[in-house]
């Protein structure tokens, strides 16, 4: 089966989650462009990880068979951090055009401020004049709330909620979403947010209608291979096959092509790739012989 | 920087765009942040051969077998749009493969001035081959820049030791051997000694650039390669043994045609004997 995982910060994984990613069927990687675990203190240190993102993580992936693309945005974390908000604002438009991005995102909420608030509109401004989908980070704090707030903002934009993607939801938010038309996003994490067993009872009660899952696998205790472990416990309940191959391909895959900038034909099959290759003359190999 | 109004695109470069394309086109060359636009260019006119041989376009002699409609727009959009030095280096270091690639290929039909240095060291520094071809091959620019002052010898040297050390071939550099000197020579043949040291291959081309400015080794070395195992070498050989005409040589490459097997190679020693012929 193949797997689209459409939220992964590969940023922060090494060389052996690429190996097990594509092992277990992963096909694509989405990276949202994020929050790095502490402030950053200037636009350079965004500019240099936007460029990261796009360059060598992408070709670190393809140099282990999988396709990478991005989103990218400033965080609500750090939208409140006068140090670096206006000025990853000014950057964003020319990145929002890359080749490899498919989105705005991870903007959103979190501590619900009044400044999250500012730049999730200004960003959504953006995600229309580039005609890009968003990516929703939604509060892991007061998360019923941060996403009805989230959509009363969308709805005020009269934004087309096809191109909407609310991430981190559960049991709760799921009846929200469904009347709002938008997508769904559920991060499957080893011990908290949602739990694979959760997952398939949500499966089974509202079936995979614009829902997608993820690992949201980052710095912190998480596992990249929570989407296939979740497929494993979807089949064991009895799950369809077209269901499961809708929820974790078709559906990323449909959400992100409506930048016309995702091929699904070329996505079908893995990146050809020569592990000699150089991106600015560093390969993944470290010295090591391309053909062990 | 150009003259704007003067910009004309590359022949063939609107014949192979959609009616959509060429609208894109014209309205990105009147309005717009070029940093915004830059990125597009693949997406909007195709990644598509141009095709149309060696032809002169603003000043410049270029290859356009090597060009795409993608790039063909980012020089339109270059000389009409006309950046600054501090702009042109900014949409490379902010761009993308794909955009360090338009910028470096457009770069031989720009003005030669401070970001053309700039650009061409950044294309050394790195060892990302599809860029270094971009900027340095199927074009004059590098003697044009060395011509102008916008690379010294050392530059030169350096982007030409580089143009071995990924293998790209001579031919590639129009005019290439006007930048021989022997120190460049004594640079080529140690990496050549060093590469066969190590059982790695040696840059084809090194027998034919090193006979233009022959350094102590050299003679040793063309003799050598009249005998290599790989018909590459064994041509590059030939055509150094014809530029030197040294007597050694061309008894050697005499002995050399009665027994060669390929008939690139005898193509080419025949030529160099007959070059030596007409030599008083």
């Amino acid at each position: 089966m193949k797997i689209f995982e459409p939220h992964i910060h590969m940023f922060s994984r090494i060389t052996d989650d690429y190996e097990k990613l594509a092992l277990a069927g992963v096909r694509a990687v989405l990276e949202p462009a994020f929050w790095l675990g502490q402030n950053r203190t200037h636009v350079g240190t965004f500019i240099d990880y936007f460029d990261t993102i796009l360059g060598w993580e992408r070709f670190r992936a393809q140099q282990f068979g999988i396709h990478h693309y991005c989103t990218m945005g400033l965080n609500p974390r750090e939208a409140n951090d006068d140090r670096v908000n206006d000025a990853v604002m000014e950057i964003l438009p020319r990145y929002l055009e890359k080749d490899s991005v498919v989105g705005v995102g991870e903007i959103g909420l979190d501590d619900q401020t009044e400044k999250e608030e500012r730049y999730l509109i200004a960003q959504l401004e953006l995600g229309l004049r580039h005609e890009l989908p968003v990516l929703v980070h939604t509060p892991h704090r007061d998360k019923k709330r941060g996403f009805a707030r989230c959509i009363a903002i969308l709805q005020d934009m009269a934004y087309p909620m096809e191109r909407v993607l609310l991430d981190h939801g559960n049991e709760e938010t799921i009846q929200i979403t469904r009347e709002v038309g938008c997508y769904q996003g559920f991060s499957i994490y080893p011990f908290t947010k949602m739990d694979e067993n959760r997952m398939v009872a949500i499966v089974q009660e509202f079936g995979v209608e614009r829902m997608v899952i993820n690992s949201a696998a980052d710095w912190g205790v998480s596992d990249p291979l929570m989407v296939p472990k979740t497929i494993v416990k979807l089949r064991q309940a009895g799950v369809a096959e077209h269901a499961i191959q809708q929820l974790v391909w078709d559906n990323p895959v449909g959400f992100f092509a409506q930048t016309g900038r995702l091929d699904a034909a070329e996505l079908s099959q893995p990146p050809g790739f020569d592990r000699r290759e150089t991106f600015d003359g560093n390969s993944v190999l470290r010295g090591q012989d391309p053909t062990r | 920087m150009a003259d704007s109004n003067r910009a004309e695109p590359l022949p063939g470069l609107l014949d192979g765009l959609t009616a959509d394309a060429r609208g894109w086109l014209d309205r990105a060359r009147a309005d717009g942040d070029l940093p915004v636009l830059f990125p597009q260019l693949p997406r909007r006119l195709g990644r598509i051969a141009m095709g149309g041989g060696v032809q002169r376009h603003s000043g410049a002699t270029l290859d356009l077998g090597a060009w795409r409609t993608c790039d063909g727009g980012a020089l339109l959009l270059l000389e009409t749009r006309t950046p600054s030095a501090d702009e042109l280096v900014d949409l490379y270091l902010r761009g993308d493969l794909e955009e360090r690639t338009m910028v470096l290929r457009a770069l031989a039909c720009l003005p030669l001035g401070s970001a053309t240095a700039t650009l061409l060291g950044e294309v050394q520094r790195s060892n990302t081959v599809p860029h270094f071809a971009a900027a340095v091959c199927d074009s004059d620019l590098l003697i044009r820049a060395r011509d102008a002052g916008v690379l010294d010898a050392d530059d030169a040297n350096r982007m030409l030791l580089k143009l071995a050390f990924v293998d790209l071939p001579l031919a590639r550099v129009f005019d290439a051997t006007r930048l021989a000197n022997t120190e460049l020579s004594r640079m080529l043949q140690d990496l050549a000694s060093e590469r066969e040291a190590a059982g790695r291959r040696v840059w084809r081309d090194t027998n034919l650039l090193i006979a233009h400015a022959p350094t102590a080794g050299t003679l040793a070395r063309i003799a050598g390669g009249l005998e290599h195992g790989d018909d590459a070498h064994r041509i590059a050989a030939a055509r150094g043994a014809a530029h030197i005409a040294d007597p050694v040589l061309l008894r050697l490459a005499r002995e050399r045609l009665d027994r060669e097997p390929s008939a690139a190679v005898r193509t080419e020693l025949a030529a160099a004997l007959r070059a030596a012929e007409r030599t008083p």
